[in-house]
């Protein structure tokens, strides 16, 4: 049996499905969060709210003629082994879509035939909730609608008959708060009898089939509410909401009190908690504890010397020098999380959307690089919420930009080796990181003649105390995904690399590295890395394992450097040998700018809807973080040290080289217009 | 009278709105269509938050003009 989850934006159908299913998914007090279908099955607990006849089902596993639970027709398969496919939907206002995410709730529920539909309505908005689930009842599936958010309704006083209103809609209704868990025994239970039975019949909507069949639906809805519904206060009325957003979204202190905001979140999950944590894993578990573990443990049972250097060193080390990073990360998504759940993002929507006007975009589209700061997979999705395409293609493409979780290890090791005790680093990289986003917007702009005919509009919904609980599960979601990451393909890339920086092309073992595979191959890059400063093909081979995930441009780096038996992760550690702290924060842009690992590609790639989009998005994003790299370098080489940085000259050409290409893409614009007005 | 120059906190009826077909469709899905009421709670950030029914909305310029009360 299928269950399909269907209601407006934020009205909590994802922080429902995670309670019927047990899963995890990603949830924010703020509309649009969810953007793609996501299914998973009904947890046990609730299954056995089916009864005794989910439980005939389940023994009889296909053969029941009499079987109750599906009249014996189709019971078969699915039907036969209980198996109850709970589907989450993104949220949609109507069922004609405005946006991408919508489209995908209204081919699910008009294309797929769920057995059952949940329509969760956010209570406090009632009236407007209503609107979509006439037409969802119009659609004859069996459905049953969930009042959520009762404790809002409660809160505010206002009185709901619940029976009137489920009598009145011809559809069986039950109240819940799928927060806290309650009443979703009731729901589940009342939601499978449903599937049993028939559709309920369409509500009467005055004038259906007609031009103004729409207007009618709204009468209709304000007949049904003034029957079963009152309100305590009048929507007019100014709340706590609202006098709290006079401050987070002023005019003048809107900016600066983000800013200081996120300041406060990552410098108490960098350089506080997290960073004092991620230090201790560092240094002492995986600097000591575990290899000289593993080192005595392998000794005493006689492993090869070889195949222990290729697990402690290979495997281990790369795989421990980005767990090491961990306890960073989870401090910080807790945090995110926290400040997710008050409902704060929607509002920095609000105050950027001066802003991003200015490059042609809008406030909706610092919603796709919040959620990149975590991960820009699902960042470069979240694009789907603008309706705009001009304004989709332009964040899609800016949206990697912001440095995701992957990438903070990265920061985290350079600014650890080369930058002890400086609190600038992670705020010189965000920083950056939005020049470039507004600098490239305009860029983007003024290339592909964009014309800005952005309108926003987003749903504020109220502030709340944000949930420890919620915090905490977002957090070990994030933790588990980050571990499986690093023992999975990063343990595997580790392997690999160590494989390769051991061995030369023969398969026979080197002393040099040298003469090893991975140098070949990095050398073959390298001289591409010349007008960065970077010289050697260490950081090429780095670089390009970071291309598979970006964690491992520190685990690669740790297993090339193994030989040194020192910590990688402390001041002054071997990586002093590479860099130079100029060359190193190039190298950390570099990592940060150019185009992401192959997976959020791969998404670019989908989002944007064709190859043609998406070699324009790399090229820019390669060009931008080239040149990035290259004017720290050189510029930054010779201000602090007054000499000529390595490979000063093909920079200098290529600088050049680029200005052009760059004077030549933007004036392309200047030159169309006047040819246009010689035309009129 | 245009949605921007209302006097913030006064409930407003809707006389028409005027954008294009899908935007105005989607404006209706929220309840913003003529005859409806709506409420200017503030105007922060150059954006304006509006109540339209039970929900509070932040618009920018471009649907505050489109916006026409009576």
């Amino acid at each position: 049996m299928k269950i399909a989850l269907a209601g407006n934006p934020n009205s909590g159908k994802t922080t429902l499905f995670n309670m019927i299913t047990g899963k995890a998914e990603y949830v924010g007090n703020w509309p649009g969060v969810t953007v793609d279908k996501k299914m998973a099955r009904l947890k046990r607990t609730y299954r056995s709210e089916t009864g005794g006849r989910g439980h005939a089902c389940r023994k009889r596993k296909g053969l029941h003629p009499e079987c109750g639970h599906c009249g014996g027709k189709t019971c078969q398969g699915q039907h036969g082994r209980n198996r109850i496919d709970v589907v989450d939907l993104p949220g949609a206002y109507s069922i004609e879509p405005y946006t991408g995410e919508e489209a995908i709730t209204r081919d699910f529920i008009l294309n797929e035939a769920p057995d059952v539909l949940i329509n969760i309505l956010d209570t406090s908005s009632l009236e407007r909730s209503l609107y979509f689930t006439t037409q969802l009842l119009e659609l004859g599936l069996p459905m049953v609608i969930a009042l959520n958010k009762q404790d809002v309704v409660t809160r505010n006083g206002d009185k709901l008959d619940v029976l009137l209103l489920e009598k009145l809609l011809g559809c069986p209704v039950v109240p819940v708060t799928a927060n806290e868990g309650a009443g979703l025994d009731m729901l589940v239970e009342k939601t499978i009898r449903a599937a049993d039975g028939s559709g309920p019949a369409a509500p009467k909507i005055p004038g259906r089939g007609t031009p103004s069949e729409s207007t009618g639906r709204q009468q209709f809805i304000k007949n049904i509410l003034s029957h079963c519904f009152s309100k305590a206060h009048s929507a007019s009325e100014i709340t706590l909401s609202d006098k709290i957003d006079r401050i987070a979204a002023h005019a003048v202190f809107g900016l600066p009190i983000f800013a200081l905001i996120m300041w406060a979140v990552y410098s108490f999950s960098i350089n506080g908690l997290g960073g004092w944590a991620s230090g201790y894993v560092n240094d002492i578990l995986f600097g000591k504890l575990v290899p000289d573990a593993a080192h005595t443990f392998f000794t005493s049972i006689g492993v090869n010397p070889l195949l222990q250097s290729m697990i402690i060193d290979g495997a281990l080390g790369g795989v421990g020098a980005v767990l090491g990073f961990l306890p960073l990360i989870m401090v910080l998504f807790f945090c995110l999380a926290l400040l997710d759940d008050s409902g704060y993002m929607a509002r920095v929507a609000v105050v950027m959307d001066r802003y991003f006007k200015q490059i042609g975009l809008s406030g909706k589209s610092i919603i796709p690089m919040i959620v990149g700061s975590g991960c820009s997979i699902p960042g470069v999705m979240a694009a789907r919420t603008i309706e705009n395409r001009n304004e989709r293609i332009v964040t899609i493409m800016l949206t990697p930009f912001v440095p995701c979780g992957a990438k903070l290890p990265i920061i985290a090791l350079m600014s650890v080796v080369f930058f002890p005790g400086a609190t600038w680093v992670f705020p010189a990289v965000y920083l950056i990181a939005g020049l470039l986003i507004v600098v490239g917007g305009k860029f983007l702009k003024r290339v592909f003649q964009f014309e800005s005919a952005g309108s926003f509009i987003i749903e504020l919904p109220a502030y709340k105390l944000p949930s420890l609980k919620h915090a905490f599960t977002q957090m070990m979601k994030q933790a588990k995904a980050f571990i499986f990451k690093a023992s999975t393909i990063i343990l595997v890339m580790n392997t690999l690399i160590w494989f390769m920086q051991a061995y030369g092309w023969r398969l026979q073992p080197v002393e040099d590295q040298q003469a090893s595979i991975l140098a070949s191959i990095g050398g073959v890059l390298a001289p591409l890395l010349l007008p960065l400063g970077l010289v050697g093909w260490q950081m090429a081979a780095s670089i390009l394992t970071g291309f598979i995930a970006k964690e491992n441009v520190v685990a690669t780096l740790a297993v090339i450097l193994s030989a040194s038996e020192e910590t990688m992760a402390i001041a002054g550690g071997p990586l002093t040998a590479l860099f130079t702290p100029i060359t190193a924060f190039s190298f950390l842009l570099f990592n940060l700018f150019t185009p992401p690992c192959f997976a959020a590609i791969s998404a670019m790639n989908m989002e944007l809807g064709g190859r043609r989009w998406l070699f324009r998005a790399l090229a820019f994003q390669l060009g931008t973080g080239y040149m990035l790299a290259m004017l720290v370098t050189q510029f930054g080489t010779l201000l602090f040290t007054g000499r000529f940085a390595i490979g000063a000259i093909p920079a200098s050409v290529l600088f050049i080289a680029i200005s052009i290409l760059i004077f030549i893409l933007t004036r392309k614009k200047n030159k169309e217009a006047p040819s246009e007005l010689i035309q009129v | 009278m245009p949605l921007f120059k209302a006097k913030p906190g006064e409930v407003n009826r809707i006389r028409s709105v005027s954008c294009t077909d899908k935007v105005r469709q989607f404006l209706f899905t929220l309840g913003c269509s003529a005859g409806e009421e709506i409420t200017l709670v503030s105007v922060l950030a150059g954006t304006f938050i509006v109540a339209i029914k039970d929900s509070r909305y932040a618009i920018d310029m471009n649907f505050a003009k489109s916006i026409d009360l009576v």
